[in-house]
């Protein structure tokens, strides 16, 4: 099977596919390492803080107001799970395709698909209590459209941003993004897969279809009387013709591969064509099992000792899984629940956000020699937090609490201007 | 995987022949497992930790080549002193505002991907302090092609052209059933390693296949090696754009100079008119459709040349050679040979064999050549006098 060869050599397979378990404990693993830093980072900050206090006047304050930061002086601060980390990882992978959309003409799928993954990919390895989702997200949106030949300059791009995110915001941090993609931006998309896929039903329905290899008595003429006896699928009326019910399943599998294939684990879990065959199998599973059956015969036409007959059922397993998994997602804005639970974990990040990485400034790719020699120093010199904090303790002093204001959940923002634009 | 559709595929033979075709150089680093998240580096994240294990595996040795694009160094090993590497340092562009340029975009994202004896090996990208961006590439001590057609004291005859062509074809081949075309192919990027294996380098203008109607840009492949669809503006084309550069690379090993060299891409349209007839709707229906056609001079038109001109043009190719060339510098892109349907040809099972690899010509001073040639951008000729050559990408209008 040599088309599985290649896809065993993709990055996709070689660095980004995981077993379920590995995956989560990956997760784990990243929860924990950022919420023990985001822990001495805090402590640190108070230290900073209290020496500061001693000088008196224009006490520079991250925690926004007063007592608020006292509160967190007693108590040590509540960090994110990794399950709410996932979460709002989600809530911003759904604003890529409201971002996307807002664009005149709308980024294609194909670019907002990549951005989602990329931003999926980036936080296995690194935490949003590091660097939160929405100064990321614009980021890999953009470099999306580099790696998927819909490049637009930065300017027009950050136009496109609503809110007060300027070039440099977005730009900022594309090689801390980069490196965490490790330099790998081809993702392999099941959207082609589907494309094929119903060709070879539509020349099947007209009598063109070709037998597999494997079973020469299939003849165009059987195919065809197969695919038209087939049993209406729950989403198909009964009178519908082959064609009209190819162009239904077509139109319903391809918005599961838009939104339930990219916001769940699915790519991280199965290959491209095992996720669209099972996004085929959720639209209209009597469908998906005769195209399964072109390939490897149905259960009626092979003996039982054949090898197919296996690999059918394993094959039936993984694709029931992965059908299952698609099937759960639930878009946040249809659901109340979830949408409170996100305003919960918005607030619970903005006490427990890691003050030390607030500024990208230092991840910054700038010739100047300042920056240069800044971020040098700054990724060189680990052992000097106390001088990194005065400096951002006085940034944030200039900007006045600016930013805190419109950033209870600066997410929030995002989407809610995109919906002004949409109408 | 398989090296070539003709021969079976075995698991084993591409790492196998990676040993093999890189000498002294390193094996694969990217298929390993991925590495150990080392969790009591107390400062560090994790991915600055992956990306620290990767920089410590090299030692940079010296400077090979520098241009305006990137700076290339020797290097090797850390662990093994003998297996070299090239390093290849991407130069922040100071104009260009908008993050990684394009080019190393491109390149990194398909080398990523390919893995294959005839296309350059990617070993390893790691970033360095400065936030510069390092390319751990196979290391390629014997030059390129362009370098062995122009020496006059090389000697090489039809065995040679063969196995020279046999890797390029090969290479092209596999970027294609990848969906990736290269769309720079020419002399300078075939790349040779110390055991004379060829190898395709400079995935700097390479994109994956569009989808169906969707548009490409035309403003790609150095003009001599460009083929007609591209001249004309075709705005949706296929594979077999990299199969006229092949061609025309073909042409220039039989003749040792460029076969079609236009100064402008107007005069590029001339000459391949006169070279191979005139494009018209006859022999190529649809042609007076493109953008950029240019109706020919119904005094001048000439007649589409066949099978003798080819063998009376290239005679050292013998009648089955000429008639592969002819194959893969049809005018009409839908008639034009695929890599599959070049590797099918009998030329390569006609007398004579091709030379074994080890056996080829070769020239000293490769390792000067090789960071010449790793240090340029897509679409760059040597030449001054092309300097601006296919390098206005046309970005923005891809977006219909």
């Amino acid at each position: 099977m040599i088309e599985d060869d290649f896809y065993r050599t993709s990055s996709q397979f070689r660095l980004w596919s995981f077993a379920e378990d590995s995956l989560h404990s990956l997760r784990q693993n990243t929860n924990r390492l950022a919420s023990d830093r985001v822990r001495g980072a805090l402590r640190r900050a108070r230290e900073a803080r209290q020496s500061a206090n001693s000088s008196a006047v224009g006490t520079p304050n991250p925690n926004g107001n007063d007592a608020d930061s006292k509160l967190g002086e007693e108590k040590d601060i509540e960090c994110l799970t990794a399950e709410e980390e996932q979460d709002l990882v989600r809530y911003f992978c759904e604003q890529i395709v409201q971002l996307g959309e807002s664009y005149k003409p709308p980024l294609p799928t194909i670019v907002r698909a990549t951005a989602i993954q990329y931003l999926r990919r980036f936080y296995i390895t690194n935490s949003p209590m590091t660097y939160h989702p929405k100064t990321i997200m614009p980021c890999v949106l953009f470099i999306a459209t580099k790696t998927e030949n819909s490049y637009m300059s930065l300017r027009q791009f950050a136009d496109g941003v609503p809110g007060d995110t300027t070039a440099d915001d977005i730009i900022t941090p594309e090689f801390l993004v980069m490196q965490s993609l490790r330099f790998t931006f081809d993702v392999r998309h099941p959207f082609r897969g589907l494309e094929g896929g119903i060709m070879e039903l539509n020349a099947i329905s007209r009598g063109l279809g070709l037998p597999t290899p494997h079973l020469p008595n299939q003849t165009p003429d059987d195919l065809r009387r197969f695919i038209s006896s087939l049993p209406p699928s729950q989403n198909t009326p009964t009178s519908s013709s082959v064609s009209d019910r190819l162009a239904r399943a077509y139109h319903n599998t391809r918005e599961i591969l838009k939104s339930a294939a990219q916001m769940t684990d699915a790519y991280f879990l199965y290959t491209p064509s095992q996720i669209w065959i099972s996004a085929l199998l959720l639209s209209d599973r009597p469908l998906a099992e005769f195209y399964l059956d072109t390939k490897l015969g149905g259960s009626a036409q092979l003996p039982e000792s054949h090898p197919f007959t296996h690999l059918r059922t394993k094959l039936l397993t993984t694709l029931n899984n992965c059908s299952t998994l698609l099937d759960s997602y639930k878009p946040l804005a249809s659901d109340a629940d979830a949408k409170k639970a996100m305003r919960r974990i918005g607030k619970k990040l903005y006490h427990c956000q890691n003050p030390e990485k607030a500024n990208l400034a230092g991840q910054k790719r700038v010739p100047t020699a300042t920056a240069a020699t800044a971020a040098t120093a700054s990724a060189s010199d680990p052992a000097t937090p106390e001088s990194e904090m005065e400096r951002l303790a006085k940034k944030r002093k200039l900007e006045g609490g600016q930013a805190e204001k419109h950033d209870i959940f600066g997410g929030e923002l995002v989407m809610e201007r995109t919906k002004e634009r949409q109408i | 995987m398989a090296v070539s559709p003709l021969v079976s595929p075995s698991a084993s033979a591409i790492a196998h022949r990676k040993n093999d075709a890189t000498g002294a150089s390193v094996t694969a680093q990217k298929n390993e497992a991925s590495p150990q998240f080392v969790q009591h580096a107390a400062d560090r994240e994790i991915t600055e930790q992956m990306n620290d294990e990767v920089r410590h595996k090299y030692i940079k040795t010296k400077k090979l080549g520098e241009g305006t694009y990137a700076v290339v160094f020797l290097g090797h090993l850390r662990t093994d002193p003998s297996s070299f590497v090239a390093i290849k340092k991407i130069k922040v562009n100071t104009e260009y505002r908008d993050g990684l340029s394009m080019d190393a975009i491109r390149e990194v994202k398909y080398l990523q991907e390919l893995s294959h004896p005839n296309v350059i090996a990617l070993h390893d990208v790691f970033s360095s302090k400065d936030q510069n961006l390092n390319l751990i590439l196979e290391y390629l001590p014997r030059g390129d092609l362009e370098m062995l057609i122009k020496d006059s004291n090389i000697h090489y005859g039809v065995p040679d052209i063969k196995a020279w062509m046999g890797m390029l074809v090969r290479g092209v081949w596999f970027c294609h059933e990848n969906f990736v075309l290269h769309r720079d192919i020419k002399p300078n990027n075939l790349l040779i390693a110390s055991d004379g294996e060829v190898k395709l380098a400079d995935f700097g203008l390479a994109r994956s296949f569009a989808d169906p109607y969707l548009n490409m840009t035309h403003q790609v492949i150095t003009r001599w090696y460009r083929p007609p669809e591209l001249l004309y503006g075709a705005r949706q084309y296929s594979g077999v754009v990299d199969i006229w550069s092949t061609g025309m690379v073909f042409a220039e090993l039989l003749l040792r100079v460029p076969f079609v060299a236009g100064n402008s891409d107007l005069d590029q349209v001339t000459k391949i008119c006169e070279a191979f007839g005139t494009p018209t709707e006859e022999n190529w229906p649809g042609v007076s459709k493109l953008p950029n056609y240019v109706p020919a001079d119904r005094n001048h038109l000439m007649p589409t040349q066949g099978r003798e001109f080819f063998l009376r043009q290239f005679p050292t190719a013998g009648p089955v050679g000429a008639d592969l060339l002819m194959s893969m510098c049809t005018l009409d892109p839908r008639k034009r040979s695929t890599a599959y349907q070049a590797l099918q040809h009998n030329w390569w099972t006609t007398e004579p064999r091709p030379t074994n690899k080890e056996d080829l010509p070769r020239k000293s001073g490769g390792t000067k050549k090789m960071g010449d040639d790793l240090t340029r951008r897509g679409g760059e000729l040597d030449d001054d006098q092309f300097k601006n050559a296919a390098r206005q990408l046309d970005f923005t209008a891809m977006r219909e």
